[in-house]
């Protein structure tokens, strides 16, 4: 039997093609029919049309090529990135766009990480923020337009819901307006944890900067400002997306606040809502607890030389 | 003229080697089953109790 | 001149094409290759990386590969079923459908169309169009194979089907979707199951565009060239199906350490690496088979460009599986390993075996002998040279960058921001354009003997005619 199956091309390509189909039955459709592989978390909201123009953009643009969305249950990848990709979180994306690649960072928890001026600042020119970033320069998205018809199709394409209201809300959006609204709602089905692995570094009630003064620490400081801070808070903290910090105003009420409370903020970066000291924060702030205790310490006694305190 | 371009089918296998296996792919073959068995067996779930969500959380006790 | 002479145009026509899309991919390659060091190069909105990098992909696995694939194939099967093709007007007319097809993919995919599916990015009204393409190939193959004139069909034969129905498959499903206007759609699947659903796909464009054709022209061409018949004939059966049902279990393990379940990720981890079996039945009896005279390694050129492509293919397979591993790929998944792992792949073998496929068959279809067997050699050392050099830096990098993403401090902080460890893969990047630079020269040599071969072989047709 076996020799005929080589001089009979039809049974052949027929055998051939049950081999193949063998393993894709129990990898790919079988699964499909399985709850699992449809979950959908219970507080993820489809994509509002504006939203939904901007997922439109980023794969058009193809950052996915340099970008992925999927945090991996991997120690350093939760410090790095926050709590690692749930599979309920992507029910509203066809296709997925967690990507294989990492030539930029994860962006599976971008959105509310940093407010919404830094990415207009970021897109139109990442250098500007990280002088040797290979990032492209997007500044054409400013002056392009959403398509509002396109944008009604595509809605209902996905059927997501839609309101005439939010269509004709999108008539003078750009298309930067569009990939910010997007990369905002990017993760944020997942509720924010405050930190598990560096938690006792934080939360610590009204603690003395154990490196106030120390000069070496203030010379850190210094460095780890330009890396990490400067493109929101400017030169010397002179302010810029993010506030002033050689005032003595802390979110946004005069009045100085304690050594801790800076490395709260730090630590734990800064969601509207958030309170300390009585004082309720209106922006976004991206945590920095990867950079560690002594880090932090040197940051906060480099902010005091600037306030000259 | 165009014999020029006919193959002749029977020199493109040997003959004496025809249904030789050699021996040390034999043995990569079943080896690689055997493997497959093991592994399979410890990294799913419902039979070994492995999961790469348990294992995050017992790494970050440490 | 004889009967084949139609369908010979037709294969060169191809093989041309194909050395055409190769040239357009390769230069986009060197110029993404710069653009990871110099983001100057971007120039908005059509060549920044984000959309250059998918005209590489795609124009080189699709213009250079499946172009390459048509043509050689067209000719292996004329070969083996002793009569030219059933339908020689309809190859001609796919070979024009073919290259416009081609055209308008890169020009749609420079103005961002593009399904975000990895080596699917194509939108719909393109995705008909291929499979339109696809179905004139396989009733010309199918046809053609139905009526020969030899009863047994060799072991390339065997690849050749594989593919044809595989590839199919495997485009028809992961191409499914909902068009929402002329140049946009959403795939049918979502979320964690459109993740399944890609990489069973993906894997498997690798498998049967990168995989199964490149064995069909090994399996004929090494024999043919060096005149030394295949070791043995039961290895190649076992090897065939073993690689064939093995293959299609294992497109999740690019997806290790994702919200997909479990239990496929392993699944696809334990057939990912018992496909280094099968693969390694096929270097085997290469090996062997040559082993019964290794001096055709000296005295033939071809033999070198096998023997080495399918040692690359040997490292390919045994580098891949491991890759899957969840220990190797917490280190390595997302950096530039892959695209090292990918260009040994690309570069090393299926460059290597399809380039010398043509040197076999363009002087053969003219009656002639290559032009310059000395430009072929330094060809094949520059291709080496250049692949080596390529691989070995991304290695480097790629472990580098997986280092670095996981260093701590004492207090279990991170070491590197992600910036710190960007600025130092540029070193490495620099290198890697300068191996594209070697690649690119060798493939220079290739393209002038292939042309002057052409021209010799005209000058002699029109001289006897
Ligand atoms: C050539 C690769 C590349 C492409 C293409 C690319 N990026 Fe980036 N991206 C980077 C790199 C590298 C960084 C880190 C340095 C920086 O912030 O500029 C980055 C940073 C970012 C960040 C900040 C992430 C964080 O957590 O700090 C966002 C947001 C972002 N990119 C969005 C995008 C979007 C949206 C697109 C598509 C319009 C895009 N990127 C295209 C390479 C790329
Ligand atoms: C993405 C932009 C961004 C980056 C980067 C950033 N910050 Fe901020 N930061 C802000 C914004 C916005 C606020 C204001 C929050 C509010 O008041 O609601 C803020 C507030 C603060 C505050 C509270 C003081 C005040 O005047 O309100 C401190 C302290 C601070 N940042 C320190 C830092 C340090 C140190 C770094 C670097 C490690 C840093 N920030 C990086 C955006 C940023
Ligand atoms: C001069 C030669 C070449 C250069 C400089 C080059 C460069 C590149 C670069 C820079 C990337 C992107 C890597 C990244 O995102 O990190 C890439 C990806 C890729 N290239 Fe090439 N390339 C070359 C030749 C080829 C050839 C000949 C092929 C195929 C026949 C090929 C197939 C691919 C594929 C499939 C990818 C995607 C890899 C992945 O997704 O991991 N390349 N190449
Ligand atoms: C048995 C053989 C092979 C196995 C098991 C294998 C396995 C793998 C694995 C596990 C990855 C994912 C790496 C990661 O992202 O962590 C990968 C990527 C890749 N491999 Fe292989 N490989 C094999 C042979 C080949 C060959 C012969 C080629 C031919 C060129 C190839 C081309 C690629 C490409 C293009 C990618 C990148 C996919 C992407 O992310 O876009 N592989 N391979």
């Amino acid at each position: 039997m076996a020799g005929e199956l080589y001089n009979k091309p039809i049974l052949f390509a027929v055998v051939a093609t049950v081999v193949i189909l063998i393993g894709t039955l129990v990898t790919m459709f079988y699964p499909m029919m399985r709850q699992e592989m449809h979950p959908k978390l219970d507080n993820l909201k489809p994509y509002t049309a504006l939203q939904l123009a901007g997922k439109d953009i980023y794969q058009r643009e193809g950052c996915n090529n340099c970008h992925t969305q999927t945090v991996r249950p991997l120690k350093t990848e939760v410090i790095r990135y926050g709590d690692y990709s749930k599979a309920g979180e992507f029910a509203y994306d066809r296709p997925f766009l967690w990507g294989s690649k990492r030539t930029g960072p994860d962006l599976a928890r971008i959105g509310g990480k940093y407010p919404d001026a830094w990415h207009y600042a970021h897109h139109e020119n990442p250098q500007s923020m990280f002088p040797k970033s290979n990032m492209p320069k997007y500044a054409f998205l400013k002056k392009a337009m959403v398509d509002p018809p396109a944008i009604e199709a595509h809605m209902k394409a996905n059927d997501f819901p839609y309101t005439a209201a939010d269509i004709s809300a999108l008539a003078g959006k750009t298309e930067m307006d569009a990939l910010v609204a997007y990369l905002q709602s990017v993760g944020t089905a997942v509720k924010k944890k405050a930190s598990r692995v560096v938690a006792e570094a934080g939360a610590r009630q009204h603690e003395k900067n154990p490196l106030a003064g120390d000069a070496k620490a203030i010379a850190l400081g210094k460095t780890l400002f330009a890396e990490n801070c400067e493109a929101c808070h400017g030169a010397n903290g002179q302010g810029g997306i993010g506030p002033s910090l050689a005032d003595d105003v802390f979110f946004g009420v005069k009045g100085d606040v304690a050594d801790d409370d800076y490395f709260e903020v730090i630590n734990n970066g800064i969601e509207p809502g958030m309170v300390e000291e009585g004082r309720v924060a209106k922006d976004t702030m991206p945590e920095f607890k990867a950079l560690g205790k002594d880090k932090i310490w040197s940051l906060v006694a480099y902010i005091r030389s600037v306030q000259g305190k | 003229m165009a014999d020029h371009f006919v193959d002749d089918i029977e020199k493109f296998e040997a003959k004496e080697t025809a249904h030789t296996l050699p021996v040390g792919w034999v043995i990569l073959f079943w080896a690689l089953i055997l493997w497959g068995v093991y592994y399979f067996y410890m990294y799913t779930p419902s039979l070994g109790g492995w999961s790469q969500n348990s294992a995050l959380e017992e790494s970050l006790q440490k | 001149m004889n009967e084949y002479q139609y369908d010979h145009q037709t294969v060169k026509g191809f093989i041309l094409s194909s050395i055409f899309w190769g040239v357009v991919g390769i230069v986009i390659g060197l110029w993404i290759s710069i653009q990871m060091w110099n983001a100057d190069w971007n120039i908005a909105p059509y060549f920044t990386f984000g959309r250059l990098r998918v005209v590489h992909t795609n124009g080189l696995a699709f213009g250079l590969g499946v172009g390459a694939i048509f043509g050689i194939f067209y000719y292996i099967v004329m070969r083996l079923t002793k009569r030219p093709l059933l339908f020689p007007k309809l190859a001609r007319v796919h070979l024009w459908v073919f290259n416009a097809a081609i055209a308008l993919a890169a020009l749609s995919l420079f103005a961002g169309m593009n399904q975000s599916l990895e080596y699917a990015e194509l939108e719909w009204p393109l995705d008909i169009g291929i499979v339109i393409l696809w179905v004139m190939f396989a009733v010309n193959i199918f046809g053609t194979v139905i009526k020969r004139k030899e009863e047994q069909m060799y072991i390339s034969l065997w690849y050749i089907i594989a593919t044809v129905v595989a590839v199919a498959v495997l485009y028809i499903v992961n191409n499914l979707s909902i068009p929402a206007g002329l140049t946009k759609s959403y795939s049918v699947f979502a979320g964690v199951n459109s993740a399944n659903v890609e990489w069973w796909y993906g894997h498997n464009a690798v498998g049967f565009v990168f995989t199964t054709p490149i064995l069909a022209m090994f399996y004929y061409f090494l024999p043919k060239s060096t005149g030394l018949p295949i070791y043995s004939h039961r290895l190649s059966i076992i090897a065939f199906w073993s690689l064939i049902f093995g293959y299609l279990w294992t497109g999740a393990h690019h997806l290790v350490y994702t919200p997909l379940p479990d239990w496929i990720q392993t699944t696809a981890i334990v057939f990912t690496i018992f496909l280094i079996a099968p693969s390694w039945g096929s270097v085997v009896n290469g090996y062997y088979t040559v082993g019964s005279d290794w001096s055709k390694m000296q005295s033939q050129y071809l033999t070198k460009f096998f023997i080495w492509g399918i040692t690359f293919y040997g490292l390919q397979t045994v580098q891949g599986p491991t890759q899957a591993l969840r220990v190797v790929s917490s280190l390595i998944h997302y950096t530039d390993w892959v695209p090292g792992h990918v260009h040994m792949g690309t570069m090393g073998w299926v460059t290597m075996t399809t380039a010398a496929s043509m040197y076999y068959i363009i002087p053969k279809i003219y009656n002639t002998e290559i032009y310059s067997v000395k430009a072929a050699n330094t060809h094949f050392w520059l291709v080496l040279v250049g692949q080596l050099m390529f691989s070995v830096t991304m290695w480097i990098t790629g472990i580098q960058q997986g280092a670095l993403w996981k260093a701590t401090n004492a207090d279990g902080s991170l070491k590197y921001t992600f910036y710190e460890t960007l600025i130092k893969n540029y070193p490495f990047w620099r290198l890697r354009t300068l191996a594209g630079v070697i690649f690119t020269v060798g493939m220079l040599f290739f393209i002038y003997n292939i042309l002057m071969t052409i021209r010799k072989g005209s000058i002699l047709a029109a001289s006897k005619a």
